[in-house]
Formats: structure tokens, sequence, C-alpha cells
């Protein structure tokens, strides 16, 4: 839409008085309030976005000066790469079952906490611990407390009997992701939890009230009254969440930097070791474009959800 | 207080209680060890029963990260762009959230679809360019390149969150404001903002959360003291490979307990308060 | 605690740690801070030749800063700035920091230190400057022979040697007590087991598995000990799947699932968390690099103080001692514009006096045979002087420029072979996957 026309439009309609002003002001409202934005974000991915593609199209490796246009044989050879297809599910796997399991607890936190009770300040503030903690601590952290040896949790399983021996959790493929997908939840639920408690807090309380009014009991009043009112909050923070992980990097390159023999390996530790270990610009850049069109595919998709879940509410 | 018209038996209230416990040992359990692995000696990581209480108690760790690595500049690094990254981060993104819910915006969505799209692309992808940019500009080592950094880092999720937030927001009260003869910005700030208060604190929260724990482009974007960030100044602590864990332990709390005290001023005061007197229909 | 006190409760052999002056951490963070925003713009204080020097973190009783300034007051013609990177822990951040710096071939930074792994890559991107015609062969006589084969590439010597480190065997003297240190596998597997049957050690031997570099280290200690190799002298041969080797790797499988003297953790452990239950008391065995002896004797951090010995890793029946190479260099950008000033500082860094200070001051052990048998290095370092056989018989990894690649094919594969004991099949595929590299 052009901003003169539509100026020059309410110019010929409106009758000459300060509502005119008030028209243009209003028309060019939207661009000014979304000017700052656009310049933030724009100046930040444009160029990295467009050389990135660029990038993905050559076969730059900085360690044999090889820089040669060479159309879409990156994306040819990713496709029959099995060490990508393997990452890709990896993470994939990762996704989904730390998006469900932060929602899910994050969701039971929210609703706890949302309750009044003595102390109630206080266990809010504690939730938050995991998130703020800086990430280099956690994943150390985290490294030690799941020690095959020395660990606390071995300790403290077997002080509990609740096992024999000590547990290898990250020298085993079958435990190692796993546990790195636990380190993220302990991490990460705050970050749900804290934006779905703001979206219980907003829900009006006579809505509450009014459904008590009418007989619900605590289950029906959350599925039909605070769900509904709840799903747009939910749907945005699940998405973020969702693909934020999908980029998860720090813990697993901390942890087991991709191994035991591969089990780890995420797409974000791939491209990480193909752009700065190997110095392969090109290719790496080919792996970061089919993250990006994955997560592209998941944010259509969670969209799709959110719109429809806004316009539910609107009615 | 309790809300209005809640009545709770008595078997609800243990369950609360007991899910707040849970809460509090989930979440802090680790963070108590740190503290009081902070204490305790390096040797004592490894031994066969590990202790809760430090035994001998010593403070050597907090004195070495202040006195021999100089932390607080760290501190007051993370603490600037930490502050003006989420300051701004909330000033565009709800002007943002503002436009694209109340103004009539063509295709919103797809606008808000491409504000998405620059959370979507991995950041390690984004640091080589990134860096060459800030070198050619000779921003490198400065707060500038990593508040503008985090900014577009954060903005999608404030804009999203706001504008989910917003659209709740019964068109009827611009109105009623704008018969009165405000203009958009008035409207905003007079009228949107002081209700979305638990809002705005919340993302506020995360974006300072986020700019706070940043790593990778601290690293690559910073080199000195003056200007290194939380996060680098802790992975620095490593001397070869020896990791100093007691350090570590003692620059995590410093680190973690005035976000954790934040959190607790914002929610009692301010949260709270405002959700008490909310006005909606 | 008085300063000097805590100097000396690290350990009689201070190797590393200890708390540098915090005037000289903020004088040199200062002038670093100085130098990045003057460097880019050759600002030329009081008519001196400016140089940028970025180096990989270290410190001791001195930082890498304090060493740069004692040069820059030592002579007027040339000042250099030091722009700090992550400690050599966290490699592959200190890699990516300098090779976005070094691919814009502008000319920063002039000098530059760089992982003994990465000399052949950045001498193949043409990021390093050749050296041969200000280090002659006269020159090079005074350095470790492995040590310069390590800083040449293509026939041309593109790195001027700094400090050297190289994997060895740590044993706990209590538990051998008469018992003569093992020399070959056979042996350390009979003492190990006996020691963990007796009860008096959890583990026989720890070493490091996980899937970083370190596990191409370890491999290649265990194969070069059987006269096996990964790659041949002539970068394009692979050897990784020939029957020694093969055998080699068999080993270390063995040692975690046939004879049980190592913890199925090791495959997740790199050098801290092998450490630590060692310097804990709970293992007769280590294979690690020299940091951990100072740690060893620091009653802070280690249980064991005094029962701690060192030795030459043992070899296979028919073979040598191997130990893998490890250390930074230094390297002269050959985009500099200060050609002159750089090797001018970088003979300086390199040479005999200043080695000697890294050595007493950092615990960098020096890369001049020579300066092992100065009386100054056995007062203030003894422990280091027993090192010097060790690293004579110091073996490289693989020498080409596609190092990178090819420790990515090892790591994978090796963990792999590890874990499901398919030794021969991980190996042969490595072999396949590696010979397609070097050779394209």
């Amino acid at each position: 839409m052009s901003r003169s026309v539509a100026v020059g439009g309410a110019l010929r309609r409106a009758p000459l008085a300060f509502p005119i002003l008030l028209r243009m002001r209003i028309e060019a409202a939207p661009l000014l309030l979304l000017v700052p934005t656009a310049i933030s974000l724009g100046s930040v991915s444009v160029y990295p976005i467009l050389d990135g593609l660029w990038l993905s199209f050559r076969n730059t490796t900085l360690a044999t000066r090889q820089d040669r246009f060479v159309g879409w044989l990156n994306y040819r050879l990713l496709a029959g790469d099995p060490d990508f297809w393997r990452a890709w599910r990896h993470t994939l796997e990762f996704t989904a079952i730390s998006t469900l399991a932060e929602t899910a607890i994050g969701l039971a936190m929210a609703l706890l906490l949302v309750e009044w009770f003595v102390g109630r300040g206080l266990v809010r503030a504690a939730m938050l611990i995991p998130w703020a903690m800086p990430t280099v601590v956690t994943s150390k952290m985290f490294g030690w407390l799941f020690d095959g040896q020395n660990g606390l949790v071995n300790w403290l399983l077997r002080s509990l009997h609740l096992i024999s021996r000590n547990i290898d959790w990250y020298g085993s493929p079958h435990t190692a992701l796993p546990t790195i997908i636990f380190a993220d939840v302990w991490k990460t639920t705050p970050f749900m939890a804290l934006l779905l408690l703001a979206g219980l807090q907003t829900i009006p309380g006579s809505l509450l009230e009014a459904a008590r009014v009418d007989g619900a009991n605590a289950w029906q009043s959350f599925w039909r009254v605070r769900l509904p009112m709840l799903a747009p909050v939910l749907l945005i923070a699940a998405m973020f969440r969702a693909l934020d992980a999908f980029r998860i990097f720090d813990l697993v390159y901390v942890l087991t930097g991709g191994g035991p023999a591969d089990s780890t390996e995420v797409l974000s530790t791939l491209t990480y070791k193909t752009l700065f270990s190997a110095l392969e610009f090109g290719y790496g850049s080919a792996l970061s474009t089919a993250m990006f069109a994955t997560e592209a595919l998941m944010a259509l998709g969670f969209g799709i959800l959110i719109v429809r879940s806004m316009r539910r509410q609107a009615r | 207080m309790p809300a209005v018209g809640q009545r709770r038996s008595r078997g609800q209230s243990a369950l609360i209680l007991a899910g707040a416990a849970a809460i509090v040992l989930w979440s802090a359990g680790p963070f108590l060890w740190q503290l009081s692995t902070s204490f305790q000696l390096d040797r004592a990581l490894v031994s066969p029963t590990p202790s809760l209480i430090p035994h001998p108690f010593i403070l050597q760790h907090f004195r070495n990260i202040f006195l021999v690595k100089h932390f607080q500049h760290y501190i007051l690094n993370s603490s600037i762009v930490g502050l003006s990254t989420t300051l701004l981060c909330l000033g565009f993104g709800a002007m943002a959230a503002f436009a694209l819910s109340r103004l009539r915006v063509r295709r919103r969505f797809g606008l808000l679809g491409l504000i998405l799209s620059v959370s979507m692309f991995p950041q390690i992808a984004i640091v080589g360019p990134l860096y060459l940019l800030a070198s050619r500009l000779g921003l490198l080592d400065t707060y500038t390149v990593l508040v503008v950094i985090y900014l577009a880092l954060g903005l999608p999720l404030v804009i999203w969150v706001l504008f989910g937030y917003f659209q709740t927001i019964p068109e009827e009260l611009d109105e009623a404001a704008r018969i009165d003869g405000a203009g958009p910005f008035r409207i905003l700030v007079r009228i949107i903002v002081p209700l979305s208060m638990p809002c705005l604190v919340t993302t506020g929260l995360l974006a300072f959360i986020a700019a706070w724990n940043e790593f990778m482009f601290a690293l690559a974007l910073t080199s000195t003291i003056e200007h290194q960030t939380v996060p680098v100044g802790i992975a620095n602590f490593t001397n070869l490979y020896y990791v100093p864990w007691g350090d570590i332990a003692a620059a995590s709390v410093v680190v973690t307990l005035p976000l954790v005290l934040l959190v607790l001023f914002f929610q009692r005061r301010i949260i709270e308060g405002l959700t008490q007197g909310a006005v909606k229909g | 605690m008085s300063k000097k006190e805590s100097v000396t409760a690290v350990g009689a052999d201070a190797l590393s740690g200890g708390r540098p002056g915090r005037r000289a951490v903020l004088g040199g963070a200062a002038l670093a801070g100085a130098g990045l925003l003057a460097g880019g713009r050759r600002a030329r204080a009081a008519g001196r030749t400016e140089l940028t020097f970025a180096s990989a973190k270290f410190f001791g009783k001195e930082t890498v800063a304090q060493v740069v300034e004692s040069y820059n007051a030592s002579q007027g013609r040339v000042h250099v700035s030091y722009v700090e990177l992550p400690p050599p822990s966290d490699s592959t951040d200190v890699h990516q920091l300098l090779v976005q710096q070094l691919a814009r071939r502008n000319g920063s930074p002039d000098v530059f230190t760089q992982d003994v792994i990465w000399i052949a890559e950045f001498a193949g991107a043409g990021w390093a400057l050749p050296l041969d015609q200000e280090f002659g062969a006269e020159a090079r006589k005074n350095y470790f022979p492995g040590v310069v084969q390590a800083c040449t590439w293509g026939g041309k010597l593109t790195a001027l040697p700094w400090f050297i480190d190289s994997g060895m065997l740590y044993y706990r003297t209590d538990i051998l007590g008469a018992t003569p240190v093992p020399e070959t596998w056979d042996e350390l597997v009979k003492i190990a087991q006996a020691a963990e049957k007796s009860g008096r050690a959890r583990f026989g031997f720890l070493w490091q598995g996980k899937q970083a570099e370190v596990l191409v280290c370890d491999l290649v200690e265990f194969v070069t000990s059987n006269g096996g190799a990964i790659l041949a002298p002539d970068g394009k041969t692979v050897l990784i799947d020939e029957p020694k080797s093969v055998a080699a790797v068999q080993f270390m499988r063995d040692t975690i699932d046939r004879y049980k003297i190592t913890p199925e953790d090791v495959l997740s452990w790199d050098e801290e968390p092998s450490r630590r239950p060692f310097t804990a008391g709970q293992a007769v065995f280590l294979r690690n690099w020299s940091y951990v002896w100072t740690i060893a004797q620091d009653p802070k951090a280690s249980s064991v103080v005094g029962k701690v010995g060192v030795a030459p890793l043992p070899h296979f029946p028919g073979g040598k001692s191997a130990a893998c190479l490890g250390g930074y260099q230094y390297g002269v950008n050959a985009s500099t514009k200060n050609r002159d000033a750089a090797i001018d500082f970088v003979g300086w860094m390199s040479s005999p006096a200043t080695q000697l200070r890294f050595a007493t001051s950092l615990g960098l052990a020096p890369t001049r045979p020579a300066v092992f048998d100065d009386p100054a290095l056995a007062r203030s370092q003894p422990f280091m002087q027993r090192l010097k056989p060790v690293f004579l018989g110091a073996t490289p990894r693989p020498v080409t420029p596609k190092y990178a690649q090819v420790t990515l094919v090892l790591q994978s594969a090796v963990s792999r072979a590890l874990v499901d004991g398919n030794v021969k099949q991980a190996l042969a595929g490595a072999k396949q996957r590696i010979s397609a590299i070097v050779s394209s």
C-alpha cells in the first residue's frame, strides 16, 4: 500500500480539519512503528542470510583455496549424505521430545503457580533458576552430575537402591541423547512456564467464576475455559521453543561432542564442525540452508495452528 | 490473597504444597549443589560420599573470581548490554506488535512470518558474516555490536508474544480513546502498555536472560575484558585443560542469585499488583 | 592467604596455576583493548611499528601479555599489541577466531599462535608466511627435530616453535611399590588387573575416548607404539586399516571389554573427566598431558599428593614408546604489512631466554633441547627436565592441510569401533573416506 495514495485519498475524502492530520498519522503510523524493528532485524540478517545462500552454491573450502560456482552440487551431496540425515533425525527427535516435555511440565508448573499459596513468590523465583544459570555452567554441571563413575545422579540412584550398578550416561549410545534431552528440559522448562504463567494470569477472573457458578470442577474449568484462552500463547511459546531446540548446540558440543559413535550428532554440531573445523564454507552453508528450510516448514505448521486458535478466540 | 470465590479442599491444598516443594527441589536442587561446591575445595568434588555441607568451608573461590579474575568487569559488561537490549527490545517490540495488531497492516501474518524467519537461521552460520561486517564497520569489541545483535535475536519472540496478547485486548478501548482524539502512539503508551504489564515484564525478563547468557556472538565479537560478557569470562577461567570447578560454581552463584532476586522483586511488586487491579472485559 | 603462601601452595613444581598480578592483567587487557582500536588504522605511536599478536590464553605466575610487554620495553622500534583468544581447552573456538581473522587477508593479526595440527592447514590456505629465509638450517638445528618437522609443510617452514607438550603415563607409586614401571602394554594390563582385584584401585587404566580431537591423540599413541601409522609420510597413502593399526585399536577396545581395566565411561571422557578419578586416588594408570602433574601435587585439588610418578607410555612388543605431539607454535601472517618487525618479534619470542621464561613462569615446556639443560629450569621445574626424553620421542598427528576433515572421520570411525567392537569394519570405512579426502 502506498502511503502517499492513502494520504491523498484521506485528504480528498475528509473534511478540512484536524481529523486529516489524524488520518495521516493513522495511515503512516504502521510504517513508523515498524521501522525500528525492520532496521534492527534487517541489519543483522540480510547480509548473513544472502551470504550464506550465495556460498551454498559454491565449493568454497578455505584450506585448499577452492572457490568455484558449483550450482546445486552441495545440495545433491547433502541429499545423499548419511551423516546429514542421521543428524537430521537426531535433531528432530531431540526437538519433538524436549518441546513436548517442556510444554507439559511447564504447563503443570504454571497451573500450580497461578494458585495462591504461602511462599508463592519464592517458588516462582526458584522456578526460574535453571533458565537464569549461565549456559556455560549448566553444560559442565550436567556433565559432572551425570558422570558415569563419580556423578551425583548415579550416587543418588544407588543410595535409593533404584539401580545396582552405575549407568554410563554419556558413554553409551543408548543413554547419551536422552541424558542431553533431560538436561535441556531442566534448563528450558522455566521459559515455557513463565510464558504460560503470564498467559494464565491474564485470563479474566470473571470467566472462571462463571464456570464455577455453572458447576464446573477444576478439570472442566481447565479444559473448557483456560486451555482455549491459553492456546495462542501456548502455541507461540511452543513454536519458539521448538525452533530453538532445533538449533541446539552448546549442550551437545560440551557434553558429548556428537558422540559416542555419532549417536548425539545434531545438525548444529555437524554444521559447526563443517564450517569451523573443516573450513568447508560452501557445504556448511548448504547445511545451514537445509536447517533453515526444515525450520520454515515447522514454523508454517505452527503458524497455521496459531492463526486458527486466535480466530477461535476472537469468536 | 486468594482469588475471589476460591475454596480448596484439604486434599487440593496438600497437592499444591507438594507440587510447590517438587518445583523448588527440581529447580533449585542443582543450584544448591553449586552453592555448596563454591565453598569447598576442588578435591571434595570427587569424594566417595558427596556432602552438601562444605567441610572445610573456604572463601577462596569467591576471592579468586573477584580479585584475580576480575569477574566484576564481566558482570558490569553483561549488565549494560542486557539492560540496553531489554529496553530497546521492549520498546521496538511493543511498537511493532501494536502496529501489527491494531492498525490495518496488509498481510500482517506474512510480516510476522518474516520477522520469525530471522530467528530460524542457525547462529553458527551467521557468526562468520557478521564478524566480517562488524570488523569493516569498526564495531568489533564494543557494546554496540552486541546490543544490535541481541536486539535482533530477541525481537521476534517479544513481537509474537505481545502480538498474541494485544489481540486479546478489545478494540473498543482503542475506539474510545480515538474518539477522545488520541493518536496511535498515545493509545499505545497510555492504554495498551499498562494493560500488558505482566506480558511486558515476562518477555523483558526472558530477553534480559537471553542476552545475559548468550555465548557464541560474545566470544566471536569481543576480545578484551572491557567488553566481554559473563559467559565468556567464565569460559576463560579454564587454564590449559584444568577446569577450576570451585571458581566456576562461585561465579555461577554470583551471577544467578541477583537474577532470581530481580524476578522476586518484579513478581511481588509489579505483576501481582497489576493483575489485582486489572480491568478487563 | 598471602601472595607468597598462595604461590607455594600450588605445589613445589608449579607447572601452571598461580595468580598473575592484578595490575599486570589489567595493564595487559587495557593495552590489548587499545591495540585493537589502533591496530586497524595502523596508528603510529611515537614512530614505532605497530604489530598485533593473537594468542590462545595461557597463564601461570605471569601472563603472555606480560612477556609481550617485556619485548615492548626492551626495544624502541616495534610495539606489539596483544589480543587474547580463548584457552587451548576450547581449541575449536581458538581455531574459529583465528580463521575468521586470517581469512580476511588484511594483515591482522601480524603474528599469531597456532596449534600444531593447524600448521599444515594454515600453510595450505596461504595464511602463514614461509620463514625459511630468516630461520635457515642452522637456526632450525636448535629445536627438537619432531617439532621442526611438524612446523614444515610443503618443504617450507611455516611456523616457529614455541612450546611442546605430549601425552605421558601417570602412575601411582604407592600401588606399584617395587614393581617396575610397565614398558609394554601387556605389563600394564597385568599390573592394572592385579590392583583392581586386590581392591587397591577402582580402575586400572584411564584414557580419553570422547569423540573429540583428544581421541585421535590417544589413537596416534596406541597405533604408533605398535609400529603402525594412520597416514604415510607422503600424505596420500592411508594406513589406518593395516594389521598393526587395527591391532592397536582392538587393544583400546579390549581395555574396556576384555581386560576390564578401563570403565566404559572413557568413551565420553576427555582430559578433565579422566583426570579427576586419578587425582582422587581411584586409578592406577592415567594417560594424559603434562598439565596433570601440577594438579596432582596440589593438596587443594588432589588426594594423591606425592604418590604420583610419570613415565613414557608403554609400547607393544617390537614397537617403541610413542607420545602424541602437542603444543602451540608461532606463525606470521602471510599478508602482514610489517614483515621485518614481525620476524624480529617472533625471533625474540622463540629465543632461548624467552623460552626459559615461559617454562619457569607459565609452565610451557621449551622446544629447544638446550634450554632443558639450563640450571634455572632445574631449580624451578625439575619435573619438566625429566620430560626431555618423552618429548624427544613425540609423534605428530597426520600432517596434511586437510587434517581437519581427516580428524573428524577418524573420531567418528574410532568411536564407533570402540562402542560396537567392529574394529576392522569401522577402520576400513575410515580408510575409504580418508583416501577420498586426501587424494582430492
